[in-house]
């Protein structure tokens, strides 16, 4: 053994003696490997049973990716169709995956190799100088004076809070009763989603749509105001020829038949709009509520808690549809009053 | 004979008379002068990587975000943030001339008119469901292995903030378009922020500038955090993950040579950032696949979202699923006391990823403080070596599966023709009672699995039975074949340490590693010695 | 002890809820049940469905009787049922004015598609509509509804039926479409009123940017915003419109089929209809599906499917391959 190998083999040692848990037969493996040893060992050769035949494909995979990358280019300016070129991209990161792997996998030296855990924690000794350090030294400067520190935590604190203001505060405004009322007005009239008002005579028993207050739809898409849409939208049925009551005090509600429900979801808020004529129901599609409008709209199935509110309508001279008011209650799912 | 060979060898390796500096080059020794990186790329290209496929699931996340990150900038730049109306304009026939958001026709525009642009945007959005996926097994195999015990806690909290940041992250992608499906997500969205308790109707119209769908602000609001807020700290806290994952080594598993004191597999350089660089354009190569040839959330068929407008069938992304699913099988239940209200949404959309989350993060702590295990572990524990944990993780997972698979309740009424009611009750009762029925057949399996120890998957050798001339019977063992249980196959290697010297010794004999078996190592060393100094390429070439 | 009571007790809730939850899910497709004669509640006269329910109750396998009924008929139920009642019967074939058929046009019925219609409804139809189309305990009275209805029905091959269902699906069609118009004429001889077959010539020059936006706010709630369909409350269910003709389409429309609203000209305008029937024949039939495979067209659910199975499955193979050593 020369001096050089020596020298290995202590160091070897000295770490074995950290990992106690390292048993003898590993130990002496580890220290019997010797240079010229090496090169016999089966941990270094590589795992491919024909390196030769490996590498021709490793190479023939990579150059295949380069010509498909060579026709995404050609595709690219041709137009690039989504599929053509998503399909190449495809194959030759593929084939470029498959290359590097297998160069990695089967061209290299197998092993398996092993590295040393060291203890994460520090030594007590570390730990000590570390505790002297802070403490001691600070004790000193810092801990004698800590009334600023806690002034300067303060000052920082009232910072923070500060920046709720305009990080939080200010990006919009406070709810106060705007979730208690919709555009819905006394006497608002009822107009379709094009503006036009609504005539008794329009709707067919077993026929629905959606409907706004009048004002809210505008001549042009693009001065609506959202909100107001969102709030007001209300689904109009006829479900009789009859005027319908549904609920003890509503006896006005329902005019020869029509109904008229907010259509946000009581549940989270969804436009419900799946209205099955035959079983007079609504479902909302986010969350399969079900409710039935003989009813009030009262929930019959599924997570929605209360009923949808109904907005009370009534005729007029013309025979145009009107609410008599706003809606009685809050529309939409509920929220944390306050 | 071959030991002489190489000895002489060494000698004439023209190789040898390079230094170390100058053989990683002047750019790399100028870096070097100023930054010393030679010391921690010593650790980086020693560090070891236990060969194991489940270790490759978390690379899967990591590759993922990669192409994430990559295609997100391609669309920021053809995508725009507003909210603001328009008159679309495009030539998609069925949307000319009505209103569009300028964040809606520049993702149809982005779509159909930007060449690589659907290909990109359909892989985007692929990584983002891979990603997502990638990071639940990779979480599942953590906590079924028990990876995350000490000294990994942090490294496992810092993941679940992965998770759920990914998912955070996921929804605002989803929601920028501002199409039909994704308008109805930010409503929901906007439900449950009102619905938390105090803070909840303030904080729903700050965030979205008033009552829903608020003044047209979300938009731009969400993209700043889709493309600069949550990013940037998914990278930090990735690097932040992968930082501690170099400093407190890979775990293992059990096996020969493996003890809680090493940790045994292929080197970072150069076998296993082969594999992993390899890994990586599989990934990429998967994701254009299926941008290529999947059609993902074709916005341009979806339409414009309108506050009252909506189509069926609407589910969120799948990570988001198990929420909505919550969200379907709560029963009708809402507390109202005055004018404070406990609104419905709150208890399945706050309150369950509230307890669900906080009982991941604090998972470790938890198992630490029944188990009143304070010991590091680093060699992992087979599922089946720790029967309870696996079956609260298999149960708390079908769990989330139930949630999640409660969000198709329509789906799969319609394709199972089943009443949508039948669908829904089933799922209000199942989702509680089948993961207790799973947690215990997973129990049973894991306690199978031990007092099968080692025979577990393989053969019990065959009694056969045999009738001689005379009549009489005898039994006989069947011949030993390989897999059969008590046939002991091919041991695996004692692993061999990479020190510095032989690291060095290495490097002399370049040429000859990775050519092919020792015989051939010394049949080269031969021919080497015979054809001079530089042979060795021209017959390894050969 | 006290823990064994504790299972006891646990384990009873537990069966409790099932047993009830089982009770309920049976009552809810019950009360379901029981509504199905329901179609059309203001259609159905009292006295009809009493008298056909007994002639069908008695005879199960209705279809000799009623043949024989149908050729008793043959020479009075025209006079009796039509707008002519005061038509002599020999020549009756000359004089005989027919029904209407089409919106916006003076066509009619023939005699001879009238009399062919009848003998097709009596042996596919009357068994459970009743030989006077005026329904049963098992079906709804067709008098009144009008050619639309009976030719969507039919025509969607939903009808005729063997069972019936909660709600019938599409099935391939039985009849010729000449033969579908006879039944329509037949029936729609029987009363007048009812919704006409809609207009849809002019559809292919209507606005599809118009009927993209009415589908979303009319349709899209029930059939998807794909077409695709999905599942409604109590085992009804939002058909595929992939199938659906111009005409199909906007026969659905107007005259509302089962649990479908009806849009009649008061909700949509005959221009809206083409707008409509355009969208729905190009847009949804024919989608421009850019990206690639559509996964039938029902968003996320089919996505996150995929995207788990084939993307996660797929690198999860891949990793098998790159993990492991051998």
């Amino acid at each position: 053994m020369s001096k050089e190998e020596n020298n290995i083999s202590q160091a070897d040692g000295e770490r074995v003696v950290d990992g106690e848990s390292r048993n003898d037969k590993s130990y002496q493996r580890q220290a019997s490997v010797t240079k010229v040893e090496i090169l016999n060992d089966p941990r270094f050769e590589v795992l491919a049973k024909n390196p030769r035949r490996t590498e021709t494909l490793i190479a023939v995979s990579f150059f295949v990716a380069a010509l498909l990358f060579i026709a995404m280019i050609v595709d690219y300016l041709k137009g690039a169709n989504t599929q053509v070129e998503g399909g190449l991209m495809a194959a030759a990161f593929c084939l470029l995956g498959v290359g590097m792997v297998a160069w990695g996998k089967y061209l290299m030296p197998k092993g398996p190799f092993e590295e040393p855990r060291h203890e994460l924690g520090s030594t007590e000794e570390d730990k000590k100088e570390f505790v002297d350090a802070f403490v001691g030294r600070g004790k000193v400067a810092v801990g004698r004076r800590s009334f600023l520190g806690k002034i300067l935590g303060a000052a920082m604190g009232l910072f923070g809070l500060f920046l709720l203001g305009p990080l939080l505060r200010s990006l919009g405004p406070n709810p106060g009763t705007s979730m208690d009322h919709t555009a819905w007005k006394k006497g608002s009239r009822v107009v379709s989603t094009s503006g036009n008002l609504i005539h008794v005579n329009d709707l067919d028993v077993g026929a629905f749509m959606t409907v706004f207050p009048e004002g809210v739809i505008k001549k042009s898409e693009l001065d609506e105001n959202q909100q107001e849409l969102y709030n007001s939208q209300t689904l109009l049925i006829r479900a009789g020829l009859d005027n319908i009551t549904t609920e003890k005090g509503r006896e006005s509600w329902g005019p020869q038949g029509y109904l008229a429900f907010s259509k946000v979801c009581t549940h989270a808020g969804c436009p419900i709009s799946l209205y099955q004529q035959e079983t007079q129901q609504l479902l909302c599609p986010c969350h399969q509520s079900l409710f039935n409008i003989l009813d009030g709209a009262m929930p019959i199935f599924g997570p929605a808690p209360r009923p949808l509110p109904q907005l009370p309508l009534a005729i007029d001279a013309e025979g145009y549809l009107y609410a008599q008011a706003d809606y009685d209650e809050p529309i939409g799912p509920g929220y944390w009053g306050f | 004979m071959a030991k002489m060979n190489l000895e002489k060898l060494r000698k004439q390796s023209p190789k040898e008379k390079k230094t170390l500096n100058g053989q990683i080059g002047s750019v790399s020794e100028w870096l070097d002068d100023r930054l010393g990186l030679a010391k921690g790329g010593r650790v980086f290209f020693n560090k070891i990587f236990p060969d194991h496929w489940s270790f490759m699931l978390g690379e899967i996340a990591l590759y993922s975000f990669v192409v994430l990150l990559v295609t997100g900038v391609f669309l920021s730049l053809y995508y725009v943030p507003s909210g603001a109306l328009e008159i679309y304009h495009g030539t998609y026939a069925p949307l000319r001339g009505t209103v569009v958001s300028a964040a809606y026709s520049s993702t149809v525009n982005l779509s159909l008119h930007v060449r690589f642009g659907l290909l990109v945007r359909q892989m985007h959005h692929w990584a983002a469901d891979i990603f997502l996926g990638a990071i639940a097994v990779h979480m599942c195999r953590i906590f079924f292995t028990g990876a995350f015990r000490k000294p990994r806690e942090l490294n496992w909290i810092i993941g679940v903030t992965l998770l759920i940041l990914g998912i955070v992250e996921g929804y605002l992608g989803y929601s920028l378009p501002d199409d039909l499906i994704s308008g109805t997500g930010l409503r929901l969205m906007f439900s449950v922020t009102e619905s938390i308790p105090i803070v909840g109707t303030h904080l729903a119209f700050w965030i979205f500038g008033g009552n829903y769908p608020g003044n047209g602000s979300i938009i731009p609001r969400m993209f700043i955090a889709h493309v600069l807020l949550i990013p940037a700290i998914i990278t930090a806290l990735i690097g932040a993950h992968l930082g501690l994952l170099v400093k407190q080594k890979h775990t293992q598993f059990p096996g020969p040579g493996r003890t809680e004191k090493n940790v045994v597999g292929t080197p970072m350089w150069p076998g296993f950032m082969f594999k992993t660089q390899g890994f990586m354009f599989l990934v990429v190569g998967v994701i254009a696949l299926l941008g290529a040839f999947a059609q993902i959330n074709p916005i341009w068929l979806y339409g414009q979202y309108l506050p009252y407008k909506v189509s069926y069938a609407v589910q969120p992304d799948w990570y988001m699923g198990w929420l909505d699913g919550a969200l379907r099988i709560m029963p009708s239940w809402e507390f109202q006391y005055h004018s404070i209200m406990i609104p419905n949404q709150f208890f399945p959309a706050v309150l369950l990823p509230g307890i669900v989350f906080n009982i991941f993060i604090l998972w470790p702590f938890i198992e630490a403080k029944i188990t009143k295990d304070k010991k590091e572990h680093h060699l992992l524990e087979r599922p089946r070596d720790n029967p309870m944990r696996t079956a609260i993780g298999a149960g708390t997972f079908t769990f989330l599966f139930m949630l999640f698979s409660a969000s198709a309740t329509d789906v799969l009424a319609n394709y199972l023709t089943i009443s949508l009611n039948i669908v829904l009750w089933f799922f209000r009762i199942a989702t509680y009672i089948i993961p207790f029925i799973v947690a215990a057949i997973a129990y049973r399996f894991c306690i199978e699995l031990q007092r099968a120890g080692d025979k577990a998957g393989k053969r019990k050798r065959t009694n056969i039975v045999w009738r001689n001339e005379q009549g009489e019977y005898y039994i006989e063992k069947s011949p030993a074949r390989e897999g059969d249980f008590d046939v002991i196959g091919e041991t695996e290697e004692e692993p061999i340490e990479l020190t510095p010297e032989l690291s060095e010794e290495l490097n002399k004999k370049a040429d000859l590693i990775g050519v092919g078996s020792s015989a051939a190592t010394n049949e080269l060393a031969e021919k080497f010695l015979e054809s001079g100094e530089d042979g060795v390429k021209h017959v390894s070439r050969d | 002890m006290n823990s064994k009571k504790k299972t006891v007790k646990t384990f009873v809730s537990v069966i409790a809820v099932v047993a009830l939850s089982l009770i309920f899910s049976l009552l809810e497709s019950n009360s379901y049940n029981s509504n199905t004669p329901n179609f059309r509640t203001s259609s159905y006269s009292a006295n009809n469905v009493s008298a056909v329910s007994q002639t069908t109750s008695s005879t199960p396998t209705t279809s000799t009787s009623t043949s024989v009924s149908s050729s008793v008929k043959e020479t009075s139920s025209f006079g009796s049922n039509h707008l002519n009642s005061n038509v002599k019967s020999d020549n009756k074939k000359k004089k005989f004015v027919g029904p209407l058929l089409y919106q916006g046009s003076n066509v009619r019925a023939t005699y001879n598609q009238v009399k062919e219609g009848q003998t097709l409804f009596d042996e596919s139809c009357a068994s459970c509509h009743g030989a006077q189309a005026s329904g049963s305990d098992r079906a709804p009275n067709l008098v009144g509804l009008g050619p639309a209805t009976v030719q969507f029905w039919v025509s969607t091959g939903r009808m005729p039926l063997s069972n019936p269902i909660i709600q019938p699906i599409r099935k391939p069609v039985k009849f010729t479409q000449a033969q579908i118009l006879d039944i329509v004429s037949y029936v729609s001889s029987l009363a007048p009123g009812g919704v006409l077959i809609p207009n849809i010539k002019g559809y292919n020059s209507s606005s599809i940017a118009n009927g993209a936006s009415l589908f979303d706010i009319n349709c899209a709630g029930c059939h998807t915003i794909t077409g695709a369909g999905d599942a409604l409350a109590s085992g009804a269910y939002a058909p595929s419109l992939h199938q659906a003709t111009p005409e199909q389409v906007a026969e659905a429309i107007r005259t509302g089929p089962a649990n479908m609203p009806r849009f009649n000209p008061g909700v949509l305008t005959n221009s809206q209809v083409n707008s409509l029937v355009k969208y729905v024949t190009q847009g949804i039939q024919k989608p421009d599906n850019a990206g690639g495979w559509d996964m039938g067209g029902i968003g996320p659910v089919a996505e996150g499917f995929i995207g788990l199975l084939i993307g996660v499955g797929l690198l999860m193979l891949g990793a098998f391959w790159v993990g492991d050593r051998q």
